[in-house]
């Protein structure tokens, strides 16, 4: 294996699920190293790409070799150097931590002694230590996700495949999860992770966006958001549906969101005048209205919206 | 194969089965349950009884008696064996349940009007049909004889026939001889269709099945891992409802046991590959649990558990025939009640082979195809 070797070359991949088509021809280079994001609406095919990868569904059509070997042809030497971690908790609920990470470590053919010492470090790496006696199933939502990844990572892959590993998750374990991601990534692994979050796409080194089976953006968090036209204004208001109902029906306004308690709106020039007196003449009231970055969630929504109207 | 992973998934699933809160109840405590149960309440109607007749006397008379146990409901002559000892084999395959033996010169006493004894041979391996068979042959003898009387203008003392009652097999006519044997089957097969049904929609709808297809496993070393503590399971099972049977009810056993052993184990495969089978299709555990229920009340019903086969309308016989219970009760009862050997139980042997194969195949073609998905 050589250094410029990618870690994932997929060409023309498609599953087709009876009429429905889950993923489209889709053709995608991962280098070595770092943490790709795959993000896009529900339904978007990302789980489906993302098992294809993992071997566990064979796709219709289309191949992918991961480091180098075809997941279709020899998925017995892809599955030992990936890490795949399904959406859905995929542990025995009625065995302990300990138990579930010693039973699919051992399965790989991991030795004792490797076993003993990694799920020491892991499980003492993500705060799992103490509970390792404890059924998995009577586990937090946080704790599984940090156990399916203890899991994932005692064969030591160099490939992870995560399918949105922090949905439902608490935003502190977010925050940790990705901690750990981080590490990961400096160690040298590569990461492919699917995530419905738009903070966790800015953590991202590379991302690509998907909809509708096929990816339609790729690049770096900050292409991705410069994709985006005109500038991104926040307005607060005490009557925020009044006010995007006003904001929205103005003219150069390319798109208006609520976001929390917040009015977004993207203008395709920089002068907001036009909203502050669409406002007025609702007679809603205004705190403030000021430009913003835009960020990861303002390109989702726009790229979201391009999707739509294409 | 590696030994080694199939070792782990046996300890793992050993590890799940201790701690499943179902395991108990359904393995041990509702057997221990229904063989009170069934021990206990035992009820049934019989009807078209095939009855073998031994005519040796060949006179108008036996012709006369033969064509009243033809006429009634109750039996259905559908042999004529020449001699007694023919009757034998007749009785061991279960080809017929009763016999009628007219010996020679029932007509000649009949004229001296002497008493005239004949034979009805009863086959109690199934008690309650054995004893209905008998009440409604000693019904028939006697409304016979009352004719006789009237045609001959005899006096009431006239003896007439006298009907010796000889019940083979099962001569107490303990109806719980044949039922616990029977019982052995059923609750294998019921406990076993709940356990099994569970086993793989489980790991399916927990995702650990998709887990597993990124490890090295193959999949007949799941699937043995998987099966071996089900059948460790079942194996004890059986001999606990055996124990209590022979010990508590004191069912006796006249039989081989490698007759138990081969019939039970050709069972088990069947009931293991259906469970499987239903494992394999069901998306859901509910789902699973469902198809279990669908699928148990006609077979225990329909297989002549509780209610004899001969009791149904003559178009449920050929369904009895289709389920593979109806043949495990055959064997069984055979080897309990009649101590039937190999040869008079090769038929339901060789059945219950074929469903076996077809269904244990079938569910080792279906676990090739509906993992992947």
């Amino acid at each position: 294996m050589t250094d410029s070797q990618p870690a994932v070359v997929a060409r023309g991949l498609t599953r087709a699920f009876g009429p429905l088509t889950a993923v489209a021809d889709v053709s995608l280079e991962i280098p070595e190293g770092g943490v790709f994001g795959l993000l896009g609406p529900d339904g978007a095919g990302k789980s489906t790409l993302i098992r294809m990868l993992a071997t566990v569904l064979v796709p219709t059509s289309g191949d992918a070799e991961v480091f180098g070997e075809s997941v279709t042809h020899r998925p017995g030497r892809v599955t030992p150097r990936i890490g795949y971690m399904s959406q859905k908790f995929a542990m025995y609920p009625d065995l302990t931590i300990a138990e579930n990470i010693n039973f699919f470590a051992t399965l790989r053919g991991v030795g004792k002694a490797d076993r003993r010492e990694r799920s020491a470090r892991l499980l003492e790496g993500m705060g799992l230590a103490e509970f390792a006696g404890r059924q998995a199933g009577r586990l937090s939502g946080g704790m599984k996700q940090k156990l399916m990844l203890a899991s994932t990572l005692m064969h030591e892959p160099d490939l992870l495949l995560l399918d949105e590993p922090t949905t439902g998750v608490d935003p502190v374990s977010r925050r940790e999860f990705w901690r750990i991601l981080a590490g990961l990534q400096r160690e040298g692994k590569t990461v492919l992770v699917a995530t419905p979050y738009m903070d966790e796409a800015e953590r991202c080194t590379s991302i690509a966006f998907m909809d509708e089976g096929v990816i339609t953006q790729r690049g770096t968090p900050d292409q991705i958001k410069a994709l985006v036209p005109g500038t991104l204004f926040e307005l607060v208001s005490p009557e925020p549906r009044a006010a995007l109902a006003a904001a929205g029906a103005v003219p150069g306004v390319a798109s208006a969101h609520l976001y929390g308690d917040v009015v977004r709106v993207l203008l395709s020039g920089t002068d907001a005048a036009g909203v502050a007196h669409a406002c007025a003449n609702a007679g809603v009231a205004v705190d403030s209205l000021r430009p913003v970055a835009i960020d990861m969630e303002a390109a989702f929504a726009f790229l979201a919206e391009e999707g739509e109207a294409a | 194969m590696s030994l080694k992973r199939i070792r782990l998934v046996m300890w793992k699933e050993f590890l799940q089965l201790r701690r499943d809160p179902l395991l108990l109840r359904a393995m041990f405590l509702m057997p221990i349950l229904q063989l009170v149960f069934f021990g206990y309440v035992v009820a049934a109607d019989v009807k078209n009884i095939s009855i073998a007749v031994i005519d040796l006397d060949h006179s108008v008379a036996s012709r006369q008696l033969e064509a009243e146990f033809a006429s009634s409901d109750y039996f259905v002559i559908t042999q004529h064996p020449a001699t007694e000892a023919e009757l034998q084999p007749l009785m061991d395959k279960g080809a017929v349940k009763a016999a009628l033996v007219i010996p020679d010169g029932t007509s000649a006493a009949l004229t001296r009007g002497e008493a005239a004894p004949i034979g009805v041979v009863v086959d109690g391996s199934e008690s309650s049909s054995a004893s209905i068979a008998s009440g409604y042959a000693a019904q028939i003898v006697g409304e016979f004889n009352q004719r006789q009387i009237a045609a001959s203008g005899m006096t009431i003392a006239a003896p007439g026939i006298d009907a010796r009652i000889r019940v083979v097999f099962n001569p107490t006519l303990e109806s719980i001889n044949s039922m616990i044997p029977g019982l052995i089957a059923a609750l294998l097969m019921i406990s076993f269709g709940a356990l099994m049904s569970q086993a793989v929609v489980k790991e399916r709808e927990s995702g650990t099945l998709e887990q597993m297809f990124v490890t090295p496993i193959k999949r007949n070393e799941y699937l043995i891992g998987k099966l071996t503590p089900y059948v460790v399971l079942a194996i004890a099972q059986v001999a606990v409802v055996a124990i209590i049977g022979m010990l508590w009810f004191k069912v006796p056993f006249y039989g081989s046991w490698w007759v138990v052993a081969v019939g039970l184990g050709l069972f088990l495969l069947t009931s293991v590959g259906l469970g499987l089978l239903i494992s394999l299709v069901s998306h859901t555990r509910q789902q699973a649990q469902q198809t279990v229920m669908f699928l148990m009340i006609p077979q225990m019903v329909l297989s002549g558990f509780i209610f004899p086969v001969e009791s149904m309308p003559a178009w449920i016989a050929p369904i009895a025939n289709v389920i593979p219970l109806t043949h495990a009760l055959v064997v069984l009862r055979g080897a309990f009640v009649k101590g039937s050997g190999f040869a008079a139980l090769a038929t339901p042997l060789w059945i219950l082979a074929a469903f076996a194969v077809v269904i244990f195949g079938a569910a080792v073609v279906q676990m090739q195809r509906r993992l992947a998905e």
